[in-house]
């Protein structure tokens, strides 16, 4: 059976790939943490097994891929899905990440008069505010992230590619905050919702 | 307004501290000392504002701090004297009653950098200062409240808790308003404290003298905090200049009914209208307002008449010496109005340029301080074209609202409905426009949504996923329409009864959050000719330039002269293009013979007569057909064309082509009356012989056509004086110039990437989409310096989004006269006029 078959890095390579629909070789290592070298021998490998395609220089996940990474997260994780004390962390995800979308969108838009106004980021005063929020907000996942690189070490990654990203907000580099389309703590934070969702077998709301 | 008694030093004060100075007599100007914020605080304090008293505990100190690793000798004394004088000067008492000081301790660096501490309020809660305050505001509530986020906030920033405060909401919800003050205080700061030992191990101080020193030593401590050694590693600060503490007591609003809290804006921030535009809630705290928990009323009608007269005053005062609309937080304790914060007002696009129209007809503000305030890209959000207002109004009676949802980014789009991202993204690249409608968005959509013009989510708030990418890709979204259902594999949506196929069109208005059937017709907004003319109307007379608007068709013209357009630009090969000539024209340069001119100039004739006609007596640039145009490369067969006609890709190497279309215009001018003034430019003009050969070429057709020379390369830069000379008009094109100056090529100076990148790499110290480099600053010197010795009007072509910045440049160097792309017309009058006012 494919699920079954589906060995850690495959997994891992996989997932990489279902969250960032389109993913670069370069990205799947970012976010996997696997080897440079295996990555692309992987994504031929998966290609094969018909769970993505790849197009140009990037992967696209079929529609086969996200069942099967359900079916072995279902295993995989089991232990993850039993532990109390991440049961009692991700309790507290939930309104740290309520806090953090309420900060994203004070990153996009301000409140002036109660009508929405888009930021054009000519207050530093305000945008250091908002990126203080995000920094300590980050700050708050680390015992989960920690909790679950314990089950499995490629959680790892978040915590190292948040770290890049704000230090990169830090020296000037705005644009990380929720560029669409490059590793920005936006994307960052949101991949980790959805893996983390799949870990836990449940379905995002919003 | 005179100056309030309570910041002027009384008997038994502190004359000159060694460490400190108070708000009062501290010199705005010492930034350094003072740091930014507590210099801000000292000017609104000797400006006459009333605003709490308190006082800054200089750089020096802390510079002491890092060198010897513990609070100088003598800060202790010396805030302590301080908070002496701020009781006298309050009458209230620090940890005591029967009206307690709490104090806000805040970092002020010179310059202002992420990872410092932030701010501690409420500081000097003990259980007398609680129970205290539980009296003065009959309040057990709001004592509960207070005293849990001064925790977490001491706990937070001065020992580092992550996550304080975990459980303890539950607790003060069980608070009754009527409960025992001492008793409360004792449950909650308990519990807050049992909660910080199991996570840190810590605890924070009950005494509030204690506590005072561990918020200004916190202070000090985060100079050294890793984010701020980056930030000025980065930024090349030195890490000795060290940070400014700012004490300053803190006012309520909730100590009696004639005390409140609100905040006011000079004017309205979403609509520009004159007149005080705020909220107030009397009786309240400033969170109160913010936390929604109870409706505030407008300022207007809810405070005390003197209040609100002295606060119509001052904010007039205010809005004047400043030149801006300013957000003001305020607090009114016991009939006494506090100013707690005064800054520069977030405002919609319509309201910035609303609000500077205003200004100059009120006369109130200088022209260069009430302009200053819009920018170039809040007049493209204003111009931008919206829904005709009467179809939509129609379209509401109709029955053609489908739902209405959360408007998460504004704008006014319409399109094919879609409902899977992939299918999205593939219907875009097919050149339709697209609706994206899905049940939920995820990183997974992302392509789909850069592709679509219009977001739509059935669930989600404003914060939602969807929201968030919206806003960063500018795309107009609605969310949490919940009333739509999605069935992705029917390929169906459907509401309030009704259901509708992918394909079918629909429209969305992502600021009113409504989702329409149908489409339709789009219109310039009324705010962009009314307020936004006056104000475009005082720029282009301060500035003195031209703009002239590029169009094509006829129907181009009217827009044009609307966004105030001094005349049009065009070029053959687009408006052959246009008009469906592309494969005669083409036909017609591939044989280059004389039928093949010959039928060129007939369609010249026949395509600029309708043009010309409409354009009357505005000035007419018409660029010749381009065969070696970098837009063009794909539209003329540039590969086959310049290979069968090498002589094709210099000016001037095959003289029939300029020929026939010199005759071509000159016949159009002749049938469309004769009233526009034409010239023919002939692109990358590089020698003054070419100039020459150009104008002989006209006179043997003895046209009334002009000749012009477009300059694009360095060298014709470098010799636009001896071009000049020999021309009636010369243009010159800022972009192929700047890109042939960086050697990239003129394209990749109108997408973010691959300049994006590696502008972030480092490996460019100037982004040439942006800003003029150096080098073509000094070319640009000596085209300028042409324009004066020859008595010719060198124009400057900007294609694209033009920046402020280089709007600023040209001006400087002496250049007035400009050509932009249509709808460039208005932000570059703008920037013009800003550019001049600020001289």
């Amino acid at each position: 059976m494919t699920a079954l078959s589906l060995s850690r890095t495959d997994y891992d390579v996989l997932n990489a790939v279902v969250v960032k629909k389109m993913a670069t070789a370069d990205a799947v290592v970012a976010a996997s943490g696997v080897d440079a070298a295996q990555v692309s021998e992987i994504l031929a490998a998966l290609e094969g097994r018909g769970l993505l395609v790849v197009a140009g220089d990037s992967a696209l996940p079929t529609d086969e891929a996200e069942p099967v990474l359900m079916e072995v997260a279902a295993t995989r994780y089991s232990g993850v899905r039993e532990d109390a004390d991440i049961a009692r962390l991700v309790d507290r995800f939930e309104t740290t990440n309520a806090q953090f979308l309420t900060t994203m969108s004070s990153w996009q838009q301000i409140d002036s008069g109660g009508r929405k106004v888009a930021n054009d980021h000519s207050d530093p005063e305000y945008d250091g505010k908002v990126i203080d929020r995000l920094n300590k907000l980050v700050a708050r996942l680390t015992p989960l992230l920690d909790a679950l690189a314990g089950h499995d070490a490629r959680f790892g990654r978040y915590p190292e590619r948040f770290a890049i990203a704000l230090a990169a907000v830090d020296a000037g580099d705005h644009d990380l905050v929720s560029s669409p389309v490059r590793d920005s703590v936006h994307n960052i934070w949101f991949e980790f919702h959805e893996d983390l969702l799949r870990t836990l077998g449940k379905v995002r709301t919003e | 307004m005179s100056s309030p008694s309570t910041t002027t030093p009384g008997p038994g004060d502190v004359a000159d501290g060694v460490f400190t100075r108070r708000f009062a007599e501290a010199d705005p100007a010492d930034v350094g000392w003072l740091g930014g914020k507590g210099a801000g605080l000292a000017r609104m304090t000797q400006q006459g504002l009333r605003v709490p008293p308190g006082y800054v505990i200089g750089t020096d100190a802390c510079r002491r701090y890092l060198a010897e690793r513990a609070l100088p000798a003598g800060l202790d004394d010396e805030v302590f004297a301080r908070l002496s004088e701020l009781e006298r000067a309050a009458g209230k008492t620090f940890g005591g009653g029967p009206v307690p000081l709490l104090l806000s301790v805040r970092s002020g660096a010179p310059i202002s950098m992420p990872g410092m501490m932030d701010t501690i309020l409420n500081l000097g809660l003990n259980r007398t200062a609680a129970i205290a305050l539980g009296e003065a505001t009959g309040d057990a509530r709001f004592v509960a409240d207070l005293v849990t986020r001064f925790h977490a906030m001491y706990a937070e920033t001065v020992l580092d808790a992550t996550d304080p405060g975990e459980g303890i909401g539950e607790l003060v919800a069980q608070v009754g308003a009527g409960d025992d003050p001492g008793a409360v205080y004792d449950r909650i700061w308990d519990a807050c404290q049992r909660a910080l030992a199991d996570d840190t191990g810590d605890s924070v101080p009950d005494d509030p003298r204690e506590q005072l020193l561990g918020a200004v030593e916190a202070v000090f401590r985060s100079w050294n905090t890793r984010r701020a050694r980056t930030y000025r590693d980065h930024h090349k600060i030195p890490h000795d200049l060290g940070t400014a503490v700012v004490v300053q007591s803190m006012v309520f609003g909730n100590l009696s009914a004639d005390s409140g809290s609100g905040v006011v804006f000079t004017r309205n921030p979403a609509t520009g209208e004159p007149g005080l535009f705020g909220e107030y809630l009397a009786h309240s705290q400033g969170e109160d307002v913010v936390a929604g928990t109870r409706t505030p009323d407008p300022v207007t009608e809810a405070l005390a008449p003197a209040v609100l007269d002295e606060l119509r005053v001052t904010c007039a005062d205010l809005e004047r010496s400043q030149g801006d609309v300013l957000d003001i937080e305020f607090t009114v304790e016991r009939s006494a109005l506090y100013f707690l914060q005064v800054r520069s007002a977030k405002r919609t696009p319509e309201a910035a340029v609303r609000i500077a129209a205003d200004f100059l007809a009120e006369g109130s503000v200088a022209p260069s301080k009430a302009i200053r305030n819009v920018s170039a890209a809040q007049v493209r959000q204003v111009q931008r074209p919206g829904f005709d207002p009467d179809e939509v109004e129609k379209a509401r009676a109709g029955g053609r609202l489908l739902t209405r949802g959360i408007g998460a980014c504004p704008g006014q789009v319409g399109g094919a409905l879609v409902l899977d991202p992939d299918r999205a993204k593939a219907a875009a690249d097919a050149g339709r426009d697209v609706i994206l409608a899905r049940p939920v968005t995820s990183p997974a959509d992302l392509h789909g949504m850069i592709a679509s013009r219009g977001i739509v989510t059935a669930t989600g708030g404003s914060t939602s996923h969807a929201a968030v990418v919206a806003r960063a890709l500018g795309t107009a979204c609605v969310v949490g329409a919940g009333e739509i259902r999605v069935d992705e594999a029917a390929r169906v949506l459907t509401v309030g009864g009704r259901t509708l196929a992918e394909g079918d069109e629909v429209s969305l208005d992502g600021a009113t959050g409504e989702l329409f059937a149908g489409r339709f017709a789009t219109s310039t907004p009324a705010a962009a000719t009314g307020a936004l003319a006056a104000l475009l109307g005082i720029a282009s007379r301060a500035s003195a330039c031209s703009v002239l608007s590029r169009v094509t068709l006829p129907g181009d013209v009217e827009p044009a002269r609307e966004a105030g357009a001094d005349g049009l630009v065009t070029a053959v090969d687009d408006v052959l293009a246009a008009t469906g000539h592309l494969d005669g024209l083409v036909a017609g340069l591939l044989g280059a013979s004389a039928d093949g001119f010959d039928g060129i100039a007939a369609m010249v004739e026949a395509e600029f007569t309708p043009l010309l006609a409409v354009a009357g007596d505005l000035e007419v640039g018409v660029r010749a057909i381009d065969l070696v145009a970098d837009e063009a490369r794909e539209l003329l067969q540039q590969t086959a064309m310049t290979t069968r006609h090498p002589e094709l890709s210099v000016p001037l190497g095959r003289p029939e082509l300029v020929r026939a279309q010199l005759e071509g215009l000159a016949r159009a001018v002749r049938e469309s009356g004769g009233r526009a003034r034409v010239h023919l430019a002939l692109r990358h003009v590089s020698d003054p012989a070419e100039a020459r050969a150009l104008r002989a070429l006209a006179g043997e057709v003895g046209s009334a056509v002009s000749i012009g020379t477009y300059l694009t390369s360095p060298r014709a830069a470098h010799g636009a004086v001896d071009i000049a000379a020999a021309s009636d008009v010369v243009w010159l094109e800022v972009r192929t110039l700047q890109a042939a100056m960086f050697g990239i090529p003129a394209r990749q100076l109108l997408t973010a990437e691959p300049l994006d990148g590696y502008l972030r790499r480092g490996l460019l110290g100037c982004d040439p989409r942006t800003t003029l480099d150096p080098s073509v600053q000094r070319l640009l010197a000596d085209v300028a310096a042409a324009a004066d010795t020859a008595g010719r009007r060198v124009g400057m072509r900007l294609s694209g989004e033009v920046s402020e910045a280089v709007a600023a440049q040209l001006y400087a160097l002496g250049f007035r006269r400009f050509a932009v792309d249509a709808a460039e017309t208005r932000p570059v009058v703008l920037a013009l006029g800003k550019a001049a006012l600020a001289a």
